[in-house]
């Protein structure tokens, strides 16, 4: 056990020293608070102009949790660059030298992963919250709205979840590219247009960001759904990601 | 340290057949043999990364990934391990000292050993290949481990770091360590190894200190000058001298006769003698022969 503490801690050191993932980490915080003091700042303009272009459904609650929708590619990258690190240079023999059991060195890497992306994911999820009800001014919302405290902790675990998943699909890939060519495009246009068009709307609901968007939506009565299928995501590429990275020789 | 019967294939091509070794400590024991001869893939089995097919490596009685805190069993540098290009050479080793609870002070005293104290903070993707040798040679010696296995330590050092290394490795052996260190340059080899494990194809020719295997395998000729080369040959050859060869500057290297007995023929036929030496191949030579055999231990 103390072995595995030992390496969970030269991960979380790891993670600190490479630029990378300190940089994607600061990234996925600038820019969900951003773009929530943007999207509060431009809808209250909206609002008190009767612009109709404001969404129909719009809600500041709602409103309050689109910065991090955007943030969470930063987050993705992250996730991704956590495992990818270990093979776009030759550091997997390092780490295998310095943790050589597989399970170890996985489980540390994912868990430091998680623990990360929890703490970083809690505070940016409640400030970018705050910061669109503060750019609301008069139409913005309180922290303790009907629905919003589930939301927020949905969004957490969501984000969370999200970036183990990338995890997994970097440790199957062995790269970057891949997992970012894929899950990148994915979150951020594609089960978007796909869950719009009719044909394939059905299929787009359970994919990972779209149901896991159900555990950050207010008042979603499909939130625990949600939760177990991108759950399901999740431990199905961490697997995939485990047994490619159990059989790597080398 | 002991590699039993190891054995691994990558498709059709089998690497390393049927090694067997052992490496003691208190010395420096060269690992020998050709690029491509299996030497890394041999030391990537005794170090848990590549599955043998079969066979066993063990380290003081324990497979690599059984031991606890390896880093502290035995430092290794592979050719191929490299750090994250976007760390520094202290977040590299720090990570690496918690990995296996090293105390951090020897993160800096490994890092003043190796002479990179003053490059500590440089991203390690900025590094020069010698550079990079010595912080995976840092790495290795960051636990102070009883154990070195360093694949090709040499490459990138210039002649002021291969002088260095070569004295660290004397000294770590002399300290009762076991020292194993691998390299396709036999010069190299014969400054630093008091052992030897010679391989070539993946499988193992000869096991042996340096001195024996010169001594086995190494190549005693005399060189001798003559204005009368030709005449020196024949009287030579018709007095037992298995061969002679003219050499490029117009010398004679004879073989089979000891040098007081090519002065004694040489002095009864009347042909003059311009200079008598005794020469030892070198390891160099001495390797390439072994290898040119074939590569059959039945030769050795």
């Amino acid at each position: 056990m103390s072995e595995t503490l030992a390496a969970a801690r030269a991960e979380f050191t790891k993670m600190r020293a490479v630029r990378a993932t300190s940089v994607a980490l600061l990234l996925f915080a600038a820019v969900s608070v951003f773009i929530a003091a943007l999207g509060g700042w431009s809808a209250k303009g909206a609002i008190e102009s009767d612009n109709p272009g404001l969404r129909s459904d719009f809600t500041p609650e709602q409103a309050g949790l689109d910065g991090i929708l955007y943030g969470q590619l930063a987050l993705i990258v992250f996730g991704v660059l956590m495992m990818s690190g270990e093979y776009t240079s030759g550091m997997m023999r390092v780490s295998l030298l310095a943790v050589p059991r597989r399970g170890r060195l996985y489980l540390a890497k994912t868990a430091v992963t998680a623990v990360a992306a929890l703490a970083v994911a809690l505070p940016v999820t409640v400030v970018s919250y705050l910061v669109t009800q503060l750019a609301l001014g008069p139409h913005g919302s309180t922290f303790d709205a009907d629905g919003v405290p589930r939301a927020l902790a949905g969004a957490v675990v969501y984000l969370t979840l999200m970036s183990l998943l990338a995890v997994g699909v970097a440790a199957a890939a062995r790269s970057a590219v891949l997992p970012l060519a894929v899950l990148l495009p994915l979150v951020l246009v594609g089960s978007q247009i796909l869950s719009v068009i009719g044909a394939t709307k059905e299929v787009a609901r359970w994919f990972p960001d779209r149901a896991g968007a159900q555990m950050l939506t207010v008042d979603s009565g499909d939130a625990l759904t949600g939760l177990l299928v991108l759950l399901a995501w999740t431990a199905a590429a961490l697997t995939a990601g485990w047994l490619r990275h159990r059989s790597w020789d080398g | 340290m002991l590699a039993e019967r190891l054995t691994k294939r990558y498709g059709p091509a089998t690497v390393v057949d049927d090694l067997s070794f052992t490496v003691r400590p208190g010395v420096v024991t060269g690992f020998l043999g050709p690029n491509g001869a299996g030497k890394s893939t041999s030391m990537r089995m005794l170090l848990g990364l590549t599955r043998p097919d079969s066979g066993t490596a063990t380290i003081g009685g324990r497979a690599y990934r059984d031991l606890t805190y390896p880093l502290r069993h035995v430092g290794a540098l592979l050719e191929t391990s490299a750090p994250h290009r976007g760390m520094t050479a202290v977040g590299h080793l720090s990570w690496l000292a918690r990995s296996n609870r090293i105390p951090r002070r020897r993160v800096d005293e490994v890092l003043d050993a190796v002479g990179l104290t003053g490059a500590a903070r440089k991203r390690v993707g900025t590094f020069s290949l010698g550079m990079g040798q010595r912080l995976g040679l840092a790495a290795a010696l960051l636990g102070d481990p009883p154990v070195l296995v360093l694949d090709e330590p040499v490459n990138g050092l210039d002649a002021e770091g291969i002088r260095w290394l070569r004295e660290l490795l004397r000294a770590k052996a002399a300290e009762g360590r076991t020292v194993l260190v691998s390299s396709h340059l036999m010069a190299e080899m014969a400054q630093v190894a008091d052992e030897l494990i010679v391989i070539s194809r993946g499988r193992l020719l000869a096991e042996t200190s340096v001195s024996e295997f010169i001594g086995r395998h190494g190549r005693t000729f005399v060189r001798v000058r003559t204005p009368e080369p030709l005449r020196a040959a024949q009287e030579l050859q018709a007095k037992g001298a298995t061969s002679v060869r003219r050499a490029a500057d117009g010398g004679l290297e004879v073989d089979g006769l000891p040098a007081g007995e090519v002065n004694r023929i040489a002095a009864a036929a009347g042909v003059p003698v311009e200079e008598l030496s005794t020469h030892t191949g070198s390891l160099e030579e001495t390797f390439l022969k072994l290898v040119d055999d074939g590569g059959d231990p039945t030769h050795v």
